[in-house]
């Protein structure tokens, strides 16, 4: 009771330094998320001639006339196959960025399933990208028939309905967790040194209260903080044309997924903030850190893109799994169990570890 | 406790070593219950290092330290709510509201809930900050954060006040201002226990002092008693030119017995006996010999005397290091306050 009390304190004291700053923070936290949706977030906007394949198993008036409506326009360079093997073929050979597949039913449901499938590889997601809205809005007449297009997220993934797959899409949940990442480490952490500069640190330790309140105040303050660093990068997200393809139910996996990261972070960054004595090292290592996981953790560019001795890296990175299940999300619309246990298992040990570091390695140094 | 009643604190055989370094040396001090004790000592002396480990955030190495009858290795809390600190640096939260830096401290010092709105009201006004109250504290002049930080030390009422070296950097008036207040704080029943580096604070200010140096206890008394240390009677001080110095010490050695040191280019001698009649041979002397003296002085035996007998150099030579560091407080302090 003593400790949670006194750690509430802490808590109140930071939130109170945060509020008195709220806009700076709010606004230094916003700046980036914005920048980078808006600028990188259009990769791929104003390619044209993106090469796709169609494999017409229909062949009457409406799959012709679909196909036509593909054809106009200079957004897409439409080549057709015989059959459907031949063209994952060509996917998988980097040929062709899409697929899209007519089954004979067309424009009637195949069967209570839809009757248009596109297959799409990951890695060339600036052009598919640009080539699954085209061919979306295509199929968007037919719509009442085709129900709605099915997409394949991957020539080896498993079929998911996609409401929206443009890069922008892919961009936001990486930049909703470089938000708390970031926010993470230069929010909490950097305040125990400007604390311990200023005498702070030691006017707490000289108080009754323990050093572990100190740090569970600082965690908790700092992992608030992050959170709404990263909620407010989802806000902006959404505003700049990002969707939740599940809906607001995906609120429930979004959350904590961005609780789990911040609490991982706001620990590291205690721990890290107090044994650095300098702002500048801080800095420096801090960005050392968080950095390179962010990379790797496919935030930017999706991880089948990555050069082979790369994936191990992203295979042991959490925020890969933390970004996964964000895109399976807001993405896919679908987040199946065993992707469910794996990302929240992954990123729950990543907070236990920040949690444990925190504490474990924290040093009091006074002088 | 029965034996130390009298005490307020009582530090037995105190040492700390950090790796190597003994920064303390098996000190033992006995501070008294209602007395302002002082802590004399340049730079790097062990002052703060001491303090610290009174205040129970450093781990002595060695020794023991009672405070209020509580032994300070396993009764830590109930010491630290008897205790109040100053730092060195003014330290308030700039961005918190005078009234927020106080209710944050109440807090932690376990002050309950329905006593703190109160506890704060009284503080602000004890600090003539009534008006601020709702005010950033960063935007407060230097003074007024002082003041503000003085009462945030003095939330819990404490038994005990310490203050590391409370008045460096600051300017004569503001100097004068904190020693009233300091006195003031002690005539309530206050413990001070305080570290500084000027000789006329110790003096002026502190019942007892200890001097301190390289880690080690040179002296304990009043001013009073230190002072006996040096002389009986008054301390001679003669300034010639540097080529004559030489011949000036032995002059005054060999002919008048005395007992020379040289503080920083000035002979100083202390005289016992018939100090006026020896000044004036001393000064037909030096005529004689045809020595240009520039100046001849002889003065009371003050706490720099005392400084330079215990620790054999001038506590100015010491500190000059301290003193640019005061210099750069000094400048902080007035940027603070303009801001």
């Amino acid at each position: 009771m003593g400790l949670l009390q006194d750690s509430m304190t802490i808590f109140t004291r930071e939130m109170l330094i945060f509020k008195s700053n709220l806009r700076t923070n709010l606004i230094r936290s916003m700046i980036f998320p914005l920048i980078i949706i808006i600028f990188f977030g259009n990769l791929g906007n104003g390619v044209t001639n993106v090469p796709i394949a169609v494999a017409n198993y229909a062949n009457n008036p409406s799959s012709v006339q679909f196909i036509n409506t593909l054809e106009s326009g200079s957004t897409l360079s439409v080549q057709a196959v015989t059959n459907q093997q031949e063209g994952l073929d060509m996917l998988r050979s980097g040929t062709i960025s899409s697929l899209v597949v007519i089954l004979p039913a067309f424009p009637k449901p195949q069967g209570g399933s839809p009757s248009v499938y596109v297959y799409y590889a990951t890695s060339q997601f600036a052009e598919s990208g640009v080539a699954i809205p085209t061919i979306e809005n295509a199929a968007a007449k037919y719509s009442n028939g085709v129900g709605s297009v099915q997409i394949e997220s991957d020539v080896n993934a498993v079929s998911t309905q996609g409401t929206s797959s443009s890069y922008r899409a892919f961009l936001i949940a990486g930049v909703i967790l470089m938000s708390v990442a970031f926010g993470g480490v230069f929010g909490g952490g950097m305040s125990i040194i400007v604390d311990r500069q200023l005498g702070n640190i030691k006017s707490f330790l000289i108080t009754p209260i323990s050093k572990n309140a100190i740090i569970l105040g600082k965690l908790f303050s700092g992992t608030v903080q992050s959170t709404i660093y990263g909620l407010l990068a989802l806000v902006i997200g959404l505003l700049l044309g990002g969707g939740i393809a599940m809906g607001p139910f995906g609120l429930v996996y979004i959350f904590p997924l961005i609780i789990l990261v911040a609490l991982a972070f706001s620990g590291i960054a205690i721990m890290l903030g107090s044994r650095i004595k300098a702002i500048e090292v801080y800095a420096i290592i801090a960005q050392t850190i968080v950095m390179p996981l962010w990379f790797l953790s496919g935030a930017f560019f999706p991880a089948s893109s990555f050069p082979a001795f790369l994936r191990p890296f992203n295979a042991v990175d959490p925020l890969t799994y933390a970004t996964g299940g964000i895109r399976d999300v807001m993405l896919n619309g679908y987040f199946p169990l065993d992707h469910i246990l794996l990302d929240f298992g992954v990123v729950t040990a990543f907070a236990i570890l920040g949690i444990i570091v925190s504490f474990r390695l924290f040093k009091s140094t006074i002088e | 406790m029965s034996s130390n009643e009298e005490y307020s604190v009582v530090i037995t055989k105190l040492s700390k070593k950090f790796g190597d370094f003994e920064a303390v040396k098996g000190i033992d001090l006995k501070i008294k219950k209602g007395e302002i004790f002082g802590i004399l000592g340049p730079n790097g002396a062990g002052k703060t290092t001491t303090l610290n480990m009174i205040l129970g955030i450093l781990k002595p190495t060695n020794g023991k330290i009672i405070i209020e009858g509580y032994d300070n290795s396993h009764d830590g809390q109930k010491i630290k709510q008897m205790m109040g600190f100053m730092t060195q640096e003014t330290v308030v939260d700039s961005y918190l509201t005078a009234r927020q830096n106080l209710e944050i401290f109440a807090r932690l010092y376990h002050i309950p809930p329905d006593r703190i709105e109160e506890k704060v009201n009284h503080a602000l006004k004890e600090a003539n900050l009534t008006s601020f109250g709702d005010v950033a504290s960063g935007t407060f002049s230097g003074g007024m954060q002082r003041r503000l930080n003085l009462v945030k030390s003095m939330i819990q009422e404490p038994k005990i006040l310490i203050l590391d070296e409370p008045t460096t950097g600051l300017d004569i008036q503001s100097r004068v201002v904190m020693w009233a207040e300091i006195k003031r704080l002690n005539k309530l029943g206050i413990t001070i226990i305080l570290t500084t580096q000027y000789l006329e604070e110790a003096d002026n200010l502190c019942d007892t002092i200890a001097v301190i140096d390289h880690g080690v206890v040179k002296a304990i008394g009043t001013a009073a008693e230190l002072k006996k240390i040096v002389a009986k009677g008054n301390i001679l001080g003669i300034t010639v030119k540097d080529d004559d110095m030489v011949k000036v010490t032995k002059i005054l050695k060999s002919k008048f017995g005395l007992d020379v040191m040289d503080n920083n280019g000035r002979l100083e001698a202390p005289i016992t006996e018939k100090p006026l009649q020896q000044l004036i041979k001393i000064a037909q002397e030096l005529q004689k010999e045809g020595i240009e003296v520039l100046t001849i002085s002889m003065h009371l035996p003050t706490m720099d005397d005392v400084f330079i007998k215990l620790t054999g150099a001038s506590i100015r030579d010491d500190t000059s290091s301290g003193n640019a560091q005061a210099q750069k407080n000094m400048i902080k302090v007035g940027f603070g306050g303009r801001r």
